[in-house]
């Protein structure tokens, strides 16, 4: 278990031979005066796939826009292969942006809005033939190439808006939101295809996304971010299951919180004392610390040894999700306790009382006192 | 809704349709009528004939049309910075354009023709700013001129050249430019391929308003040069007025309604076209 009381607000990317294809150091960004970008940072390898995650507001589109050049940083770098591209204008960077929107061109068909990069780098139309009909080819769209844009469906839209993109052979693939606009059964099958499709092709990609099911099927790693900040960088079980702030772990699923305070030291444990009596966790805290506990709601059982941390409580709601069913209690105003238990015939019902058990060493542990927000 | 309500709902066109067809449709078809008619009631196209014999028509009718072209292409010229502003303008800036553009609509001609005449007159603003600047060296006439004509009607119409390319461009996804620059393309390549194309439906429109108006205008060029350049409508004016003439009135009319109705046409026809696709 990471040492996890003292969260680490800057990027830990993982060691990589080219660790440093994308490098974005120091991003300073203000709005009418405002900050919402202090010096941020942020590292990618050739071929990753990345996610940035966060709620709106969060700075995710900000980096986005700057690091394609349709945004300008007040200060900071963007190297790219090598180059500081940072006062590169957006037409000059070779990084293609697939927008929420798609933004396709209406007046264009769709061969045309695949060809329009390469003819703006100044491919005649009739070199620009084969390789348009290959971009097209990649996403199955290749019958398509006359229609009319508008004639498209939302997916078919997408996919065209991908082949627009990648045609050009960029050096980075941005993409903004791209499965947004998509209902949920296809938003998950475009998500295995794109997914697929730029891992074959080995594609530099980020995606900019708020839903984390989204983040954690299409990428490598994942940059939650909050507040212009990335809370925390790593490949997506890391960070579900040692998430290094509470703002990490409640945008990644679902977990019991419990608020405490330490009682003392036992060796690599630390004792804390809430209102539902003393839990232990993995950690270093001095005596009197304010806490807050976690623990994914899979990791509870009902039943467990003398060992395991224990909660006693009276259920609140049975919640029956298909193949799983949530046993939640609400202890305290601040207080939540969630047990996810496999299949739903499991005779649990609304007011029973009922015992959470888990093991001390799934217990998140973080430090209040830093003034991070619970 | 049943066929039969909507049946219903649709009689409350009546009225109009009524009023339509009996003060406007009718006296209109009357006009027509006349204009195929020779002195005797035969019908005949000889009148058309006279007309396009005659030099001073043909002058007529060339420098309506010369006009109506000119005042479109200015209005156009002027108005296209106008509308790419006014699209990046928000709350205030917006208002303050919008009133800008429609406020003066609702001066009359005349008011407008008579302040022209102050700048225009030989010792009037321009000209003496151009002399000031040693740019002539007498006052150039302007005053019932062609020039002024052109200037003056442009400023009238300008209203309905702004608004529908505004309209076109204000409903242009912003996202158009930042994908074709993310894409390759420099500013130019993003204004000529995207930018104006998408906003061409808001041109053609404008430019058939603007282009069928100054083509039938009569107070404006009555105003600003007078009997001295007749256009087509002054002389239609002038036929039924002074020369009694209500076969050449006629006639002359139908030649400025087939103006207007091809200019119509034919801007539906080219919007269709463009807007085909999108």
């Amino acid at each position: 278990m990471l040492d996890r009381h003292a969260p680490d607000p800057g990027a830990a990317p993982m060691a990589a031979p080219d660790a440093q294809y994308l490098d974005v150091v120091a991003i300073r960004k203000a709005f009418k005066g405002v900050t919402v970008m202090d010096g941020l940072d942020f590292r990618m390898a050739r071929g990753e796939l990345v996610s940035l995650l966060g709620p709106s507001g969060c700075g995710k589109t900000t980096l986005l826009r700057i690091i394609a050049g349709l945004m300008q940083a007040d200060d900071g770098s963007v190297i790219l292969a090598g180059r500081n591209i940072a006062s590169l204008p957006p037409h000059k960077r070779n990084i293609s942006v697939v927008f929420q929107n798609y933004a396709l061109f209406p007046h264009l068909s769709v061969a045309e809005n695949v060809a329009f990069g390469l003819r703006a780098r100044g491919m005649s139309k009739a070199d620009a033939v084969k390789p348009v009909h290959e971009a097209l080819a990649l996403v199955r769209m290749q019958d398509f190439a006359e229609r009319s844009i508008t004639a498209l469906s939302g997916g078919q839209q997408q996919r065209i808006a991908v082949a627009r993109a990648l045609v050009v052979r960029p050096h980075l693939l941005l993409l903004d939101e791209p499965f947004s606009a998509l209902d949920r059964k296809l938003r998950e099958t475009m998500q295995v295809e794109l997914k697929s499709l730029l891992r074959d092709r080995g594609i530099t990609g980020i995606f900019v996304t708020h839903d984390q099911d989204e983040a954690m099927g299409v990428s490598d790693r994942i940059a939650v971010m909050n507040a212009g900040r990335i809370e925390q960088f790593a490949d997506p079980s890391t960070l579900y299951a040692t998430p290094a702030t509470p703002f990490v772990m409640d945008f990644l699923g679902l977990s019991t919180r419990l608020s405490g305070r330490v009682a003392s030291q036992e060796g690599a444990l630390v004792a804390v004392d809430t209102d539902l009596g003393r839990l232990r966790a993995p950690g270093t805290l001095a005596p009197g610390t304010p806490v807050l506990i976690g623990v994914r709601p899979e990791l509870i059982r009902l039943d467990g040894g003398a060992d395991m941390n224990r909660v006693d409580l009276v259920l609140e709601d049975v919640a029956i999700l298909g193949s799983k069913t949530m046993l939640q209690g609400r202890p305290g105003a601040e207080d939540r306790l969630l047990c996810e238990l496999a299949g739903i015939r499991n005779g649990k019902s609304r007011g029973d009382a009922v015992s959470f058990h888990w093991a001390v060493e799934d217990t998140l542990l973080y430090d209040l006192s830093a003034g991070t927000t619970p | 809704m049943s066929t039969a309500r909507a049946d219903r709902i649709g009689l409350l066109v009546l009225p109009g349709l009524a009023y339509l067809g009996l003060i406007y449709a009718l006296p209109l078809f009357l006009l027509l009528l006349k204009s195929f008619r020779d002195a005797t009631g035969a019908l005949s196209v000889a009148e058309f004939v006279q007309i396009f014999g005659d030099p001073l028509q043909r002058s007529i009718i060339a420098r309506t049309l010369r006009v109506a072209f000119l005042v479109t292409l200015l209005a156009l010229v002027i108005a296209w910075p106008t509308a790419i502003v006014m699209r990046s303008a928000r709350g205030g800036w917006l208002s303050l354009f919008l009133v800008a553009i429609i406020l003066p609509m609702s001066l009359g001609v005349v008011v407008k023709a008579f302040a022209w005449s102050i700048l225009f007159r030989s010792n009037g603003f321009i000209n003496q700013s151009l002399m000031t600047m040693n740019l002539i060296d007498a006052p150039i006439r302007l005053l019932f001129t062609e020039t002024a004509l052109v200037i003056g009607a442009a400023n009238v119409f300008l209203p309905f050249m702004v608004l529908p390319i505004y309209a076109v461009l204000q409903q242009q996804d912003p996202n158009l430019p930042d994908a074709a620059a993310t894409l390759g393309a420099g500013p130019y390549r993003r204004f000529f391929k995207v930018i104006v194309p998408l906003a061409m439906p808001g041109v053609v429109a404008g430019c058939a308003f603007v282009f069928s108006m100054a083509v039938s205008m009569y107070v404006i060029p009555s105003l600003i040069i007078g009997e001295r350049q007749q256009t087509v409508a002054m002389q239609i004016a002038r036929s039924f007025l002074f020369l009694r003439n209500e076969q050449l009135g006629s006639s002359l009319s139908t030649i400025l309604l087939l103006i207007a109705v091809s200019v119509v046409l034919g801007s539906s026809w080219l919007a269709a076209r463009l807007g085909a696709r999108q």
